[in-house]
């Protein structure tokens, strides 16, 4: 189970390349083709004991049987592990995009964090010039036009503090949502990777079960003889 | 051909302003769109704090000198606010592209992929080994003996698949649960962000209100300065108050001067057609020819501009020469957009109107010239200071 665990993993990093240099692989397509694929193989598995139960031990039809259900496990198994295989690309890339995602707002939350003392530096310096133009004032009346201009230049200045204040919460808050985030893609992904890993074991089992009744088919046959083909010579004879 | 001879020229640049205004900006950035950084904008706020140091404090016995300050603080400002939209603007463009991935749903394997049946087939077929092992449990004969332990080996085989399938449909719920999980985080970090930007949306808004503000703030501020200093002008004359002061060059008024903004009688200051211009190389405004390149210089001298433009545009349908040089000359109106005489140096003759942009650093041209077959005829965008 490791080493098909492994082998997925390369294989499907392989792909992630190609995920992104390419478009990406048609899940539904794939999907499509396995579902073909299982029903195929279920009507014959589910008349396969019926089948022979028809036929004579050393029926070559018997034997013929029993492989073209193996066959058909075989194409199903190999279709669904296309299509895991694909849809793990994706998902990887995905986790990927996530990553990089996270890396970059971690960034800019920093750089938000920089804008509030931006904020609040321009706070500081319009209030002064406030408090300087209302001295002036005393000295020019006519400079109260500009004054109430000013003031109302504070009252913004002093709600994008404000806002850049929140800003920087929602984005503190907003990185840690991303990297919860991040961390449930990658579960998503170690989930996928078993579901691949067990997929396969699965598959391996089959094999092993069909050669199993293929076994048990010749023994079927050896033990009763009954069926064989009679020797051309014989015939001959006759 | 965008109409410009309204009844207000200064309404009509405020009219402008409102429907060209980010336009513009970006315009005074002159192309920092994309690659502004938060230094750029800091140095711009930084040079922009040098340069109205103390202005409001001496705002209350300045003349002239005080004056020009808030012309230049003015022109500080609107090149602060511009890098700070276009930083603003670029940063918000990345976030929202960067962030569209948590729009999408991801990836989820599909619930129906393996068939149902698969668990009780191989049961099935258990049952039916254990039920033919069990038959043959009794019998002695080689043969039978023989077959058993096949049936033996192929029950082996089929509780190890069933262990599997066991495993393997374990292992699926897991990533559907994965995936549900996945899916709700990602819905909840994709609200986040979206709150996020409607605060940008906000700060944005707030940045704009700012930018008009200051701008509005530095021109009222330079008209109280400037009308405390004037004489009461005569009920008998209803021509505006003409200083012999030049503004434009920073000249020093007498004490007991007045500090009136211009020696000219143009209701804004000559800095906002005086000087060099030029057309930005990306993102600029314009409207009719597409141009290519423009360079404008004025010079004004005791109330008379004279100024040379030099433009080369993208050519239209029929114009085989897309070069335009022409010389100007008049006398400064009393009224914002000014309006003078144009010679070409192909002997043509029009128009050009220079109306003061919505920001202090940026200058709306617009030429009309006679008719002459393959040449281009007339010209309207919006400059900036070199």
């Amino acid at each position: 189970m490791k080493r098909a665990s492994s082998v997925f993993i390369c294989t499907v990093l392989l792909s992630c390349g190609a995920v992104r240099a390419q478009e990406a692989p048609d899940l539904a397509a794939l999907e499509q083709t396995e579902q073909k694929r299982s029903l195929e193989w279920e009507a014959l598995a589910n008349d396969m004991n019926d089948r022979m139960a028809r036929m004579l031990p050393c029926d070559p039809r018997a034997m013929a049987a029993v492989n073209e259900v193996s066959r058909a496990s075989d194409a199903r198994l190999e279709s669904l592990a296309d299509y895991l295989r694909a849809a793990s690309a994706k998902a990887f890339a995905e986790t990927a995009d996530a990553k990089n995602l996270l890396n970059i707002e971690e960034r800019a939350a920093v750089e938000v964090t920089l804008e509030r003392a931006d904020a609040g530096q321009e706070q500081t310096a319009v209030d002064t010039q406030s408090d300087a133009l209302a001295q002036s004032v005393k000295q020019r009346a006519s400079l109260e036009g500009p004054q109430k201009l000013l003031t109302e230049i504070v009252a913004i200045v002093r709600e994008r503090a404000t806002v850049a204040e929140q800003r920087t919460i929602s984005a503190d808050a907003a990185v840690a949502l991303l990297r919860e985030l991040v961390a449930k893609f990658e579960a998503r992904d170690t989930a996928l990777r078993e579901e691949f890993a067990a997929s396969e074991a699965e598959r391996a089992r089959w094999s092993g079960y069909y050669a199993a009744r293929r076994a048990r088919a010749q023994i079927e046959c050896s033990i009763t003889q009954i069926g064989t083909p009679a020797p051309k010579g014989r015939q001959g004879k006759r | 051909m965008r109409k410009l001879d309204l009844p207000n020229p200064r309404k009509a640049a405020r009219l402008a302003s409102g429907a060209l205004l980010t336009a513009a900006l970006f315009c005074g950035a002159a192309g920092l769109i994309g690659q502004t950084t938060r230094d750029q904008y800091r140095q711009a706020y930084n040079l922009w704090q040098q340069v109205q140091a103390n202005l409001e404090r001496d705002a209350g016995n300045g003349g002239a000198p005080q004056v020009a300050q808030a012309d230049r603080s003015a022109s500080a400002a609107a090149s602060f606010e511009a890098t700070r939209a276009a930083y603003v603007k670029s940063a918000s463009d990345d976030a929202v592209r960067r962030r569209s991935i948590l729009q999408n749903a991801t990836t989820r394997t599909s619930p129906d992929l393996v068939p149902p049946a698969v668990a009780s087939l191989a049961a099935g077929e258990l049952l039916t080994v254990n039920k033919a092992i069990a038959k043959f449990t009794a019998d002695k004969d080689p043969g039978i003996q023989e077959l058993r332990q096949s049936l033996e080996r192929e029950r082996v085989a089929l509780v190890a698949l069933s262990n599997t399938i066991q495993t393997r449909q374990g292992t699926v719920a897991a990533t559907a649960q994965a995936s549900v999980a996945l899916e709700q985080a990602r819905a909840k970090a994709a609200e986040a962000f979206g709150d996020q930007a409607s605060q940008l949306s906000r700060n944005a808004a707030l940045l704009e209100m700012e930018r008009a503000a200051w701008a509005d703030y530095y021109s009222k501020l330079a008209d109280a300065i400037q009308n405390a200093n004037l004489p009461a002008p005569s009920p008998a004359s209803a021509a505006p108050a003409v200083s012999p002061v030049d503004i434009s060059t920073n000249a020093a008024p007498t004490a007991s001067a007045p500090a009136p903004r211009s020696n000219s009688v143009s209701p804004v200051p000559l800095v906002r057609y005086v000087g060099e211009w030029t057309f930005p190389v990306v993102n600029g405004t314009f409207h009719g020819a597409t141009p290519v390149s423009v360079a404008l210089a004025v010079r004004e001298n005791n109330g008379h501009a004279e100024g040379t433009l030099s433009g080369r545009f993208q050519p239209p349908p029929g114009v085989t020469d897309p070069v335009v040089q022409f010389t100007f000359e008049g006398e400064i109106a009393a009224t914002p957009a000014q309006r003078f005489t144009l010679k070409a140096n192909d002997g043509r003759s029009g128009v050009v109107e220079l109306i003061p942009g919505p920001a202090f650093n940026l200058l709306e041209v617009n030429f009309q010239m006679d008719l002459r077959p393959n040449k281009i005829r007339s010209g309207n965008f919006i400059l900036v200071k070199k």
